[in-house]
């Protein structure tokens, strides 16, 4: 097991690894010219050259990707509340002695890390909210349908199912935020908000959006598994031994019905978490997925790295979520 | 493969299922809008009426005799843009789907053939990296490599991207289909590989590679408007349906065809393309009801 693990964990690493290298080297052979950016349009011809040698462009593309895997993670000095910080470890988070340095955005011109800090958490917040009304939509009225098969209600499940899957998430976005903001002024359009209330009530917008979509999904998904568990033996055992129709779907039915489901969720939590891009984008929730927007279209690549980092990370670790999750959900895979 | 004793086969199926008769008639409307709406419309879809397209309030005109489905923001008609649009978002999604299908299903059928080996590890890892990668970024990189994105820009980055998923899918269904006897059997009569994977596995993963096919024009289509809509594109003044879903956006509540008339076009390309798709997998799937 704890083998099956490590062999897990350094898989994960490489494929992170491979990520950010192959990132690295399209974020740096993109046209454009990061000194300039950071020098302004004003910026004389010997300033620009100076930035340059400063942030060190005109090095080779290989000494820049050692530098930048040797800053990623690296030992510093620790860093006491308040005391001054060593101008070469600006850009640094630090825990203890340990550095994290992803650089500083050529735009925002602040560290990656504390750019990544802020937004970070606005994006998990989403993507729970999110899989949360997935869940409860997608799964109840899977259940439903399957209950009922063959019913009004199964029929309609089934067929909002497969038109919510056939509308992409800005057009949704777009008729939620037409319908609920702008017609009834129930939410805020878009943003963030200042306040916890504002938060709360701006995340919603963007939450149902995303949930929506997936509840689509999670329904035929529930719906079509159940359908196919209930032809199982077991199923007619549990029936023939005269347990209610209602235990029998719950208990014999559902249970197995949701193994496959972990597999969905897992990867959609994933996606979440490295940022819900359209969605973000189009209701302006600040999180990562407006970020890696923001920072390819500005060609900011130690923002763009930073963002590629963490949703490849937010990936890799939630197919090692899911591989454990079915380990403990289903015995068989237990060895 | 061959159908049971007095069950009806494939194509019978297939044509008995009501999802797939609305996909078929939903994708056969597209394609038929795209042949002949241009035909339609009054104005090429690049030029700005300033004199019939402007309204009394020096807004856009809504749908009207020259502007059957009005007029857009430069007051261009919506009509022809929507049907240029069609145009474009079917050659890319099909397109892009029989480079993805082709990639995915050789990769599948080669991984899954030599499970096990070097061959499929190194194939899967680049399949688990290409999944954990964030596409945008590579659709961005190609754009600014060529200078402009293009239609074909977009077409390959689809392309070169969705063969991930078909070729994980496959690669199970080449799995299940070498495990079984008549497999063996040909093996021991001595058939080479090659004879093998082209007369016993490619035939039995064709069905659910067409599926997945299908599926996945309806993916391309709405990834090529998330990538208008989101301005890595195919750049202006071409018109895709994401691009005027963009603009039109902003219109919602002075002239809402400008959302409508996109966005429905977007939603029966996908609607259609995905019942066919469930329509095909229901017909050619043994175990279905």
């Amino acid at each position: 097991m704890r083998q099956r693990l490590a062999r897990r964990l350094l898989s994960a690493l490489l494929i992170v690894w491979a990520v950010t290298t192959v990132s690295f080297v399209i974020s740096h052979v993109l046209p454009s010219d990061p000194a300039r950016l950071v020098a302004g349009p004003q910026a004389r011809p010997a300033d620009v050259a100076r930035i340059r040698t400063q942030l060190g462009l005109d090095r080779p593309i290989v000494i820049q990707y050692a530098h930048y895997l040797a800053r990623l993670a690296h030992v510093g000095p620790t860093v006491a509340d308040g005391a001054p910080v060593d101008p070469s470890h600006a850009s640094c988070a630090t825990v203890g002695p340990l550095h994290v340095d992803l650089g500083t955005s050529y735009q925002q011109r602040r560290p990656v890390v504390a750019i990544l800090a802020d937004r970070l958490p606005r994006t998990v917040f989403l993507g729970l909210a999110a899989l949360v009304v997935q869940l409860a939509l997608g799964v109840g009225a899977g259940v439903l349908a399957a209950a009922k098969r063959g019913s009004m209600l199964d029929h309609t499940a089934v067929g909002l199912s497969i038109l919510g899957v056939s509308t992409p998430t800005f057009l949704l976005g777009v008729g939620l935020q037409f319908l609920l903001a702008h017609k009834l002024r129930l939410l805020p359009l878009d943003g963030f908000g200042r306040t916890f209330g504002e938060h709360a009530a701006s995340i919603v917008l963007p939450a149902l959006t995303l949930g929506i979509f997936g509840a689509a999904y999670y329904t035929r998904l529930v719906r079509d598994e159940m359908l196919d568990v209930l032809h199982d033996d077991h199923v007619r055992t549990a029936r023939a031994k005269g347990l209610p129709e209602r235990t029998v779907l719950t208990r014999h039915v559902l249970r197995n019905a949701l193994l496959p489901l972990v597999t969905v969720v897992g990867m959609d939590l994933g996606a979440l978490v490295g940022g819900a891009v359209v969605a973000e984008h189009l209701f302006r929730w600040p999180g990562v997925g407006a970020l890696s927007v923001t920072a390819i279209l500005d060609r900011d690549s130690p923002l763009i790295m930073g963002v590629v980092l963490v949703t490849s990370t937010a990936v890799v670790l939630a197919n090692m979520l899911v591989d454990g999750v079915y380990a403990l959900v289903d015995p068989r895979l237990r060895q | 493969m061959q159908s049971g004793r007095g069950r009806p086969r494939p194509r019978a199926r297939f044509l008995a299922h009501r999802g797939a008769r609305v996909g078929v008639a939903l994708v056969a409307a597209v394609v038929l809008f795209a042949l002949v709406g241009p035909m339609l419309a009054s104005h090429s879809p690049l030029a700005s009426d300033f004199v019939r397209g402007i309204g009394d309030d020096q807004m856009p005109v809504g749908p009207s005799r020259h502007f059957l489905l009005g007029a857009d923001r430069l007051f261009r008609d919506e009509l022809a843009r929507l049907a240029e649009g069609a145009r474009l978002s079917l050659f890319i999604a099909l397109s892009s789907t029989a480079v993805a299908t082709t990639v995915g299903g050789v990769v599948g059928v080669l991984s899954g053939y030599y499970a096990g080996t070097w061959v499929d590890a190194l194939l899967m890892r680049i399949v688990d990296v290409g999944l954990a990668f964030p596409f945008l970024l590579l659709v961005l990189a190609i754009g600014a490599a060529l200078d402009e994105t293009s239609a074909w820009t977009i077409l390959a980055v689809l392309g070169l991207t969705g063969w991930l998923g078909t070729a994980r899918v496959v690669r199970a269904k080449t799995m299940q289909v070498k495990a079984l006897d008549f497999v063996a059997a040909s093996r021991a009569l001595g058939q080479s590989t090659w004879a093998i994977l082209l007369r016993h596995i490619v035939p039995n993963v064709a069905g659910p590679l067409l599926v997945l096919a299908t599926m996945s024009v309806a993916q391309m289509i709405v990834a090529e408007s998330v990538l208008s809509y989101l301005g890595v594109g195919i750049a202006p003044p071409t018109p895709t349906w994401g691009h005027m879903l963009f603009e039109g956006q902003d219109y919602y509540a002075s002239a809402p065809w400008l959302l409508l008339a996109p966005g429905t076009a977007i939603v029966v390309a996908v609607l259609g393309f995905n019942l066919v798709g469930e329509g095909l997998r229901d017909a050619l799937d043994p175990r279905a009801l």
